[in-house]
């Protein structure tokens, strides 16, 4: 059942490369006004999904509706695409660069100069927008490749790893433009494997493995869902012996408390409350964080390979 | 359609204010034109020296002195050849030449010098032999002598008429000019196509441009920029011989409607256009197969060796232009718009030929354009790698 503020609608995907099954009956949608996280390790099947989304190369089944139905010539204006293989034209000018893809993407020429003006001053690259490419900074171009792709305000945003190769101040930027993108209504799609962004930023997300969906839903469900059954607690006093409790360790001044599986965590608030030998200054339930999950998911063996990749 | 004039556009502005751009067009031709010039220099700058004659023959009539072309010819009439060769040594004379005793018979004279004779003293001998030969008779006749018609050809049908000189000269040699600028296009212009195709892959750029619009607008749009490209170069270049025609022939050349070869300039246009545009569309699509640029620049000498091949048997084609083999090349879609045309300086070639010809290279055009947009969708994306036959055959029978 379509929601009215669905955005994308991508049911039952799949797309099989010679022998290799790259996209295996992935079904997902993306809302109006959310940042939805896609995940996954390298080679799962997240830019193969992209690629059909934006009808780059087309599924061998299944159904995609982009903004209220098929993908069409006209929809492809309204959407923003910015791909993890980043490049521009390197013999062009920055400004010459983003009035083509501006102008590419529906917009008249003084629009489309207009817009640029203003996402430059933004990204603070408006004084080198006569600049060639090829003169720009790693960092500058990776701005200048994420204004050509939201330049035209697009309603529906696929991000590949938005922040790869941006210094703090600059991601905060990027980061703030998103924000703002979604606070106006776009939908927004982010790739990455940056899962503190996707903590902060996402409201739901998608975990693809083998070209498999192996999670999906929101944010703060799954974590509470992979939740380790443990407590962290922060007092001042003498930690009495306490029954029900597997580990014990000690992080950073509070202790992380493990459960038996007969033990619950308000069994063992009542507990430490009613202690005389200590005062309770924090008592939380610890839930998973999102590269936990990632780990356990898709298995402990898919980091050592992304990490000296 | 807009989008593909767009593409179009921003193709020709990028290529045109590149460096290969303005090194081709501009370079290339000024390297010709010093290269042309500098013995035009030398010939201009060329005084006649002082010329010593042995006569074997005595057939001529030694003249002291013998003006030529606004110089005078300084001639010292010698008995033999070592006291030639004494006023050599002592600077008297610069070079001599010995009139063999057959020389009416046809003996060839032999002239005698330290260095190369310029164009304007062997003009200068020649006439000086002619007058020499006949002193008494005067200038006009020897002219005509040397010289004695220029026809005017008129059609007892049509009641047109053609003049020899340079007018005819176009006249006849238009077909072949236009099919060597074919050639020449081809190899400069639409082989260009590839190497820009995966300059484009190779920068990444693709995939953005690729997410708003399709393939097929893409190559269109492509192709497009690149023919403008060609043929402002063919322009540039073209105005260039026309100057430079104009100033041979000490001024502007004045155009008769004889001069134009309408037949050959209506099938350089029915030709020549789709056949460009087919070699464009294959150029981008061996762009986009190529991993690199060394790989692309392979390819396009490859489909720029198929683009030059009539060149290559025009000397076995003039001499049966009417053969089998003729008219295979003049049909076969890569090589129709060069032959179709050389073969019209050389024989009557059939209507039905060149409008079959022009019938395949647009079947092939279109078709050509269905397959590349395919095999553009399947391989743009594969950055620096190269599709295998059977991906490229996948490509072609799946991609929809």
């Amino acid at each position: 059942m379509l929601q009215n503020n669905t955005a994308l609608h991508v049911q039952d995907l799949s797309k099989t490369y010679a022998t290799v099954k790259a996209v295996d009956g992935v079904s997902f949608e993306v809302r109006h006004g959310e940042i939805f996280g896609m995940l996954g390790p390298n080679g799962a099947g997240k830019t193969s999904t992209i690629r059909m989304i934006l009808d780059i190369i087309k599924p061998d089944s299944g159904q995609i509706e982009v903004l209220g139905g098929p993908m069409n010539e006209d929809k492809k204006a309204r959407i923003g695409y910015l791909p993890e293989e980043r490049g521009l034209y390197e013999d062009m000018t920055l400004l010459d660069t983003l009035l083509f893809l501006g102008q590419l993407k529906g917009l008249s020429r003084a629009e489309a100069h207009s817009r640029a003006e203003k996402y430059l001053r933004i990204v603070d690259l408006w004084d080198v927008r006569e600049r060639k490419i090829d003169a720009l900074s790693r960092g500058m171009t990776q701005k200048a490749q994420f204004v050509a792709a939201t330049l035209h305000e697009p309603e529906l945003i696929i991000v590949d790893e938005p922040f790869s190769g941006l210094d703090p101040i600059n991601t905060r930027i990027i980061k703030s433009l998103l924000i703002q993108l979604r606070e106006s209504g776009s939908a927004i799609i982010m790739s990455t494997h940056q899962m503190n962004r996707v903590e902060e930023m996402c409201s739901r997300i998608m975990l693809i493995d083998h070209g498999r969906q192996v999670l999906y839903g929101l944010v703060e469900d799954i974590r509470t869902r992979y939740a380790p059954h443990a407590i962290e607690v922060e007092f001042e006093g003498e930690l009495p012996d306490l029954t029900g409790i597997a580990q014990s360790e000690q992080q950073n001044g509070a202790y992380r408390l493990l459960l038996n599986e007969g033990t619950s965590p308000e069994q063992l608030l009542k507990t430490l409350v009613n202690s005389d030998t200590l005062q309770v200054k924090r008592f939380e339930e610890l839930r998973a964080s999102l590269e936990e999950i990632f780990v356990q998911v898709v298995g402990a063996e898919a980091y050592p390979q992304e990490e000296s990749a | 359609m807009s989008k593909i004039w767009l593409i179009a556009r921003t193709t020709f502005w990028r290529q045109v204010r590149s460096g290969t751009f303005l090194l081709l067009t501009f370079g290339l031709p000024a390297i010709m034109v010093v290269a042309g010039a500098i013995p035009i220099l030398r010939e201009t700058r060329a005084t006649l020296p002082a010329i010593g004659i042995i006569d074997r023959s005595d057939l001529t009539d030694p003249q002291e002195t013998f003006a030529y072309d606004g110089q005078s010819l300084s001639v010292e009439e010698f008995t033999d050849q070592e006291s030639a060769e004494e006023a050599y040594r002592t600077d008297r004379i610069q070079a001599y030449l010995v009139i063999p005793e057959g020389y009416a018979r046809g003996e060839r004279p032999v002239l005698y010098s330290s260095e190369t004779p310029s164009e304007t003293l062997r003009d200068a001998l020649e006439a000086y032999l002619r007058q020499s030969i006949y002193p008494d008779q005067p200038g006009w006749m020897l002219e005509r002598f040397d010289n004695p018609a220029e026809f005017t050809y008129t059609s007892l049908e049509s009641g047109a008429s053609v003049s020899e000189g340079p007018g005819v000269l176009i006249r006849v040699v238009t077909p072949v000019v236009l099919g060597l600028l074919f050639a020449l296009s081809v190899f400069t212009g639409a082989n260009q196509l590839g190497t820009v195709i995966v300059r484009e892959k190779d920068q990444r750029a693709m995939e953005m441009v690729i997410t708003s619009i399709k393939p097929t607008m893409l190559v269109a749009g492509k192709v497009l920029g690149m023919t403008t490209v060609s043929m402002a170069q063919l322009g540039i270049w073209s105005l260039g011989a026309l100057i430079g025609l104009s100033l041979a022939f000490s001024g502007p050349l004045t155009f008769s409607p004889s001069m134009i070869h309408a037949e050959a300039v209506l099938w350089a246009v029915l030709l020549g256009v789709p056949g460009y545009f087919l070699y464009a569309t294959l150029a981008s699509g061996l762009g986009i197969l190529a991993g690199d640029q060394q790989h692309a620049r392979q390819l396009a000498g490859m489909l720029g060796f198929v683009g030059m091949t009539p060149l290559y048997f025009t000397g076995i084609i003039a001499g049966a232009p009417d053969s089998a083999l003729a008219i295979a090349v003049t049909l076969f879609p890569l090589t129709a718009p060069t032959f179709g045309l050389i073969r019209m300086t050389l024989t009557t070639v059939p209507v039905w030929q060149l409008a079959t010809a022009a019938g395949i290279i647009v079947v092939c055009l279109l078709a050509s354009v269905w397959v590349v947009a395919r095999v553009f969708r399947a391989a743009m994306l594969m950055y620096g790698q190269r599709l295998s036959i059977s991906e490229v055959w996948n490509a072609v029978r799946l991609s929809g």
